[in-house]
Parts: structure tokens; C-alpha cells; sequence
């Protein structure tokens, strides 16, 4: 029996995507059978990001409509056979599903893979009840910004509210040099005010943009977010991986490369 | 025709209703015109439990009797008490109501266990103990004081009938708003950085909102 994580956040652009394309493929390295599904209807993103736009045929709302089999809109991977996306249509929007139809997508995918990834919409209308109805878990992504904080508390509350039982958070986009400086909340404050577990810290990084754009995920390559991911994924499959020494890497690299590079 | 009409006339307070029956009219007159008001208006009463007064006329006990008699059988309304017609009477019983009342709303109290995220909203009829943070964007009403054994971060609203003496206690005491009876105060728009956490108290004098580090001088002014 799988398990379905959503990866939910609240405000946009604090890297829900970003992550759950990361997270999925780097579950799919450790030899898991994974399906992410883009529930942001009329917004997708989530196959550009994993590179896989081209091959679209059929998307989720074919799917809970009947147009299709779940088999014929599953993609799969270029790098891993055992990685499946599930698309979200563009022409539509949030109201084409409800969350009942979403619950027993999931149930159905549950049979067959070991991990269902939902990527949801930034926001607490209908995307977000879609997203989160089949869920048995829930990542909560925020950057150390006041504004994605408090929103991310607003959704752990409805994730509690909606019985979402385990919940853990990802800091993203932390920058070490700030935090130092006080300008920016570190991980502990983060946690403090939301009062979750956290389960993994990724620094802000350049490379994240460019394997954005490539269409090519970065988790378990040789940067700062690549490895971040890769313990993430190692954390929810249950390992016990410490946290990333963020301070020190990440001081030697602006040292040697930092100021130069910037500008 | 209109004298008649006006014979029986009912008006409502806060605590029930009151009968006006006009002094002219015949007992016996008057009786058939309660009954035709009240059934009238029983669909709007319905089976509500509500205290009555009676006004205009004096009644003998027997008459007083007679007229409850003919009200219960043309409504399903439950006559809970009659009140005497009676200013100061009514004056007594308004104050020891509100008296005995804003005293439940300090003295007692309930606990709630969790902590209130952004968008939550409770509300309680007594005084209140929040175990647990109260976040940024969440809010806490109650008719007695609050006292949050966590941060507080959000908006607290104390005394919310008007019970000046109802005071806020917080471990952490960083509150967007602080409402206490009819008084509001807001964060300072800098926040200030303070050394360390320190349980704080709010309370109200002279229409403004206090806030200070609960010690033993604050404790001693506290009134239940």
C-alpha cells in the first residue's frame, strides 16, 4: 500500500513545485515507485520543471472525467523508468474536480506505486481541498519570509482541521550569510513559530534555477540543494539523516566563489 | 374599535415579556382578547421560555392566574416566572443578574489545549486558559480574562461585554491586538527587541491598556 504526501504551502513561489519534482525523483533513485500528480489546474508547471511537456497526451482531469485510463495519462520519466507524472490540464480549472473524485484517484494509484506526490496550488480554495484530499502526509514548504511563515501556519492549521494527520515542513531558500547577519529567520525560529517538525532545510541556490530550467531535477548532485533534497527524501523514507552542516559549506563557498560570481 | 385593540398590547425586554391590559376594558372582555393575541402570535413565540410582567392594571392573584392560565393554552410558550410591575424591583434584579453573571464570566474558567493557528477563532463565554501558542492571525474572545500559557501573538479580546476588570497573561507577550472591554491596543509599529521572554499582564485603568511583567504588586491589584 502507498503512501500519498502532499506538498503544500499556502503563499506561491516558496518552491512547492520545485520541490515536489526534487523529492520525487529522488525517491525514485532510492528505488521507490513514485507518481507525482500536478493537481494545479490551469496553472501546470510541474512537467516543465521535470522536462516532460512534450509528451503529453491525456492529463488528470481526462482521467477523473473518464477519457481515459489512469495507465494511457501517466508519463514516464526520461531518467527513471520507475518515475510516473500524472499532468494537470490547461485549458481548465479547479472546479473541473472535487475532492471526492480526487480521494479515490489516490486510492486507485495507491495499489500500484509506493509514493503519490501531489504538487498543489498556491492558495486554500478549491485547488488546495483537491489537493489535499487523499492524503495520508504533508509537506509543508515555506521560505524564512514573515509573509510565507504565516501562511504556512494558516495551512497547517486546515491540514489539521482536515484530519492530514502527519505534517512535517521544509525550510527553502535559506541563506546562511543572512541569517547570520539577523536579517533573515534561521530554520529554529521557523520552527519555533509553527510548532513542526522539520524535515529537511534547503539553502538557496543558483543551481536550482538552472535545473529548473533545463527540465532536469538536481537532487543527489554535488550542490548544497541537490544534497538537501536527497536527505529529504532519504528522512521521509524513514532513514535518520542528520542535518546539513549549511554554515560552513556554505561560507567556503562564497569565499571562493561567492562575491565574484554575484554580479 | 381601536380602543379595543390596544386593550392588550405585548411588549418585550430583556428578560421576557411584558402584557399591557388596559384598565377600561371588562375582565371578561379582556381575557377573550389576550387569548386572541396570544394565538395570533404563538407561531413567533413558539415553546420559548420567557419570564412575564403585566402592566396598565392591577390583577388579583385569581385574575393573574386565570390570564397565565389562557396564555399557556393558546401558545406552546413555557411562563418561566412573573415579574412584579415594579421599577426598583427590576433595577434589583437587573444588577444581581449582571452582577452574578460578569462573576461566572471571571471566576470560572476553561482550558483549551493546542495552539491556535492563523485563522482561528474561539470564542468562549468564561474566562479562558490557552495552553498552547496563539499564532499571528488567530484570535481569542472571551467574557472573563485570558491567560495564554504560550506566546501570544495574535489578537486577544477580553471582557468582551464590557468586564473592565478582565485582564490578558501571556508567557510571551508579542500580541498584535490587545482588546479589553471597550479599549483596544495595537502592537507598536517597531517592534521592540527585547533580551528575554517574560510573562506579561494587560490590564485596563482609566480607559487605557497596560502592559507589565506580572509581579507581585501587579498580582495584588488584580480584581475577580
Amino acid at each position: 500500500m502507498g503512501e500519498v504526501i502532499v506538498v503544500t504551502s499556502g503563499k506561491g513561489g516558496v518552491g512547492k513545485t520545485t520541490s515536489t519534482a526534487n523529492i520525487g525523483t529522488g525517491l525514485a533513485m532510492l528505488e521507490k515507485k513514485v507518481v507525482l500528480i500536478d493537481t494545479d489546474i490551469g496553472l501546470r508547471n510541474l512537467d516543465v520543471v521535470m522536462g516532460l511537456e512534450n509528451r503529453i497526451v491525456y492529463n488528470l482531469v481526462d482521467v477523473i472525467e473518464g477519457n481515459c485510463r489512469i495507465r494511457n495519462a501517466l508519463i514516464k520519466d526520461k531518467r527513471y523508468p520507475n518515475l510516473y507524472l500524472l499532468p494537470s490540464a490547461q485549458t481548465r480549472d479547479k472546479t473541473s474536480v472535487n475532492p471526492e473524485q480526487m480521494s479515490k484517484l489516490c486510492d486507485e494509484l495507491k495499489e500500484e506505486f509506493d509514493y503519490i506526490l501531489m504538487d498543489c496550488p498556491a492558495g486554500i480554495e478549491q485547488g488546495f481541498k483537491n489537493a489535499i484530499a487523499g492524503a495520508d502526509r504533508a509537506l509543508v514548504v515555506t521560505t524564512p519570509e514573515v509573509s510565507a511563515v504565516r501562511d504556512a501556519d494558516r495551512i497547517i492549521g486546515l491540514l489539521e482541521a482536515n484530519e492530514v494527520d502527519q505534517t512535517h515542513l521544509i525550510v527553502n531558500r535559506l541563506r546562511m550569510d543572512m541569517v547570520k547577519r539577523g536579517d533573515m529567520m534561521s530554520s529554529e525560529d521557523v520552527c519555533e513559530i509553527l510548532a513542526v517538525d522539520l524535515i529537511g532545510v534547503v539553502p538557496d541556490d543558483e543551481n536550482i534555477v538552472i535545473s529548473t530550467n533545463q527540465g532536469e531535477p538536481l537532487v543527489g548532485s554535488d550542490t548544497m540543494a541537490g544534497r538537501a533534497y536527497m536527505n529529504i527524501c532519504r528522512r521521509i523514507v524513514g532513514e535518520d539523516v542528520p542535518f546539513l552542516d549549511l554554515n560552513e559549506k556554505n561560507n567556503i563557498f562564497s569565499k571562493l566563489f561567492g562575491k565574484r560570481r554575484k554580479y | 374599535m381601536s380602543t379595543v385593540n390596544n386593550a392588550v398590547m405585548i411588549k418585550g425586554n430583556k428578560y421576557g415579556i411584558i402584557v399591557v391590559l388596559s384598565p377600561d376594558e371588562k375582565f371578561d372582555t379582556l381575557k377573550k382578547l389576550v387569548a386572541d393575541k396570544f394565538k395570533e402570535s404563538s407561531k413567533f413565540f413558539e415553546n420559548a421560555k420567557m419570564a412575564i410582567s403585566f402592566e396598565g392594571r392591577n390583577l388579583t392573584n385569581e385574575e393573574q392566574r386565570e390570564i397565565l392560565d389562557i396564555i399557556e393554552e393558546n401558545t406552546d410558550m413555557h411562563i418561566v416566572c412573573v415579574i412584579d410591575n415594579d421599577k426598583e424591583k427590576e433595577e434589583l434584579f437587573r444588577k444581581t443578574l449582571e452582577q452574578k453573571l460578569m462573576e461566572l464570566e471571571n471566576n470560572t474558567g476553561q482550558f483549551y489545549k493546542g495552539i491556535l493557528r492563523s485563522g482561528a477563532s474561539l470564542e468562549f463565554e468564561t474566562s479562558v486558559v490557552i495552553i498552547g501558542d496563539v499564532n499571528n492571525g488567530a484570535r481569542v474572545v472571551s467574557k472573563g480574562n485570558i491567560i495564554v500559557l504560550g506566546s501570544l501573538k495574535g489578537t486577544a479580546f477580553a471582557g468582551a461585554t464590557g468586564n473592565t476588570n478582565s485582564f490578558v497573561v501571556a508567557l510571551d507577550m508579542r500580541p498584535t491586538q490587545i482588546r479589553i472591554a471597550d479599549s483596544i491596543a495595537r502592537s507598536p509599529d517597531k517592534p521592540i527587541k527585547e533580551a528575554s521572554k517574560e510573562t506579561k499582564i494587560a490590564f485596563l485603568e482609566d480607559g487605557n491598556i497596560y502592559i507589565e511583567p506580572l509581579n507581585k504588586s501587579v498580582l495584588q491589584d488584580i480584581n475577580l
